[in-house]
């Protein structure tokens, strides 16, 4: 992640640079509104990342394991998608949880929908989304693609 | 005439409250995982904070990007290659890009949204987001866990709905924006 982070870093700050170049006062008015909205959504992602920390702690892998595990049929399904989109982190603590759930005996479209739904649906992350793009937006988006993480769910259930 | 200074502070707060009400009810909340069990709440902080610092690089270089795009990408450049006039290809660069970008994806929020101030589609916006959960470079792990059959399955599905999901979203938008818009 720090190498690709870097990597990134340092394409744009070489654009800038070549920018510069070319247009001094295009440049600096790019910077301006780069550090504008900088400042402007920084305290935001300084509050969904501590609500990251808040969530992971306080509502643990076996807690999610012991809901999902008693749900059956429809309900796990629904069970799964919901827990997915509640649910926050890296998809790489996804992964471990949903291999464990299946290994456990869980029906495999609730465990896929619960994936699909955990990297594609964000309640936590929806007031960010909803003050970047808009609420109707964010509500919008993150409604279909919870109908959408319900679907592939059923069918990779199936399928697998 | 000036108001007095009570009022003056009240407003202020109202305007503190209404732009900072997330950073401050996650304060609240912190206050009360601090009331409840104060190890596991330096925890959760530990955990923020490493989580932030994670993505700290990327975030400055996303806003650069911003930047730059607004000053010297025209608006006509952006809506003739993922506007409605590019057409279906628009789509399909935008699951491309979905697909192959990685970290978490409200790191790009402020990106897309620049692009979309500059006359990119709904759709496209809506793709990029959906084909986001595919993470590519994490298949490898993801059999680990999961096995071939279940995690090309998934995948494979992921990408295949991102576009009918962005196409949904723009309707549904499209057709809530058209209701209320009785501006001249």
């Amino acid at each position: 992640m720090i190498a690709v982070s870097l990597t990134y870093l340092i394409l744009i700050g070489g654009a800038y640079l070549a920018c510069a170049r070319a247009d001094r006062g295009k440049t600096l008015q790019s910077l301006k509104i780069a550090g504008g909205s900088l400042v402007k959504l920084v305290p935001l992602l300084v509050a969904i990342f501590a609500l990251i920390g808040l969530f992971q702690v306080f509502v643990p892998a076996p807690l999610i394991e012991r809901q999902l595990g008693a749900a059956s049929g429809w309900a796990a399904l629904l069970t799964g998608g919901l827990l997915g989109a509640v649910a926050i982190g890296p998809p790489l603590a996804a992964f471990p949880l949903a291999g464990s759930l299946l290994d456990s005996g869980a029906w495999p479209p609730a465990v896929a929908a619960f994936i699909v739904s955990w990297v594609s649906v964000g309640v936590v992350t929806l007031p960010f989304e909803a003050e970047v793009f808009g609420a109707r937006y964010a509500l919008t988006r993150n409604a279909v693609s919870f109908l959408a993480a319900l679907l592939i769910g059923l069918l990779v259930g199936m399928l697998s | 005439m000036t108001k007095p200074a009570p009022a003056r502070a009240a407003g202020a707060f109202r305007t503190l409250v209404r732009s900072q009400w997330l950073l401050l009810a996650t304060a609240g909340l912190y206050g009360w995982a601090f009331a409840v069990s104060p190890e596991r709440a330096l925890q959760a902080l530990g955990i923020g904070g490493r989580a932030f610092a994670s993505v700290t690089l990327i975030v400055i270089a996303v806003f650069g990007l911003v930047g730059l795009l607004q000053v010297w990408i025209s608006r006509e450049l952006v809506a003739r290659l993922l506007g409605r006039e590019a057409g279906f290809k628009a789509l399909l660069v935008a699951a491309a890009c979905g697909t192959i970008l990685i970290g978490p994806a409200y790191i790009i929020f402020p990106l897309l949204m620049s692009i979309r101030r500059q006359g990119a589609r709904w759709a496209v916006i809506t793709t990029v987001l959906s084909a986001y959960a595919v993470k590519l470079q994490m298949i490898p792990l993801e059999v680990q866990f999961l096995g071939w059959g279940f995690s090309l399955g998934r995948s494979l599905l992921t990408v295949a709905a991102a576009i009918p999901v962005g196409l949904a979203v723009e309707w549904l938008m499209e057709r809530s924006a058209r209701r209320p818009s009785r501006r001249p």
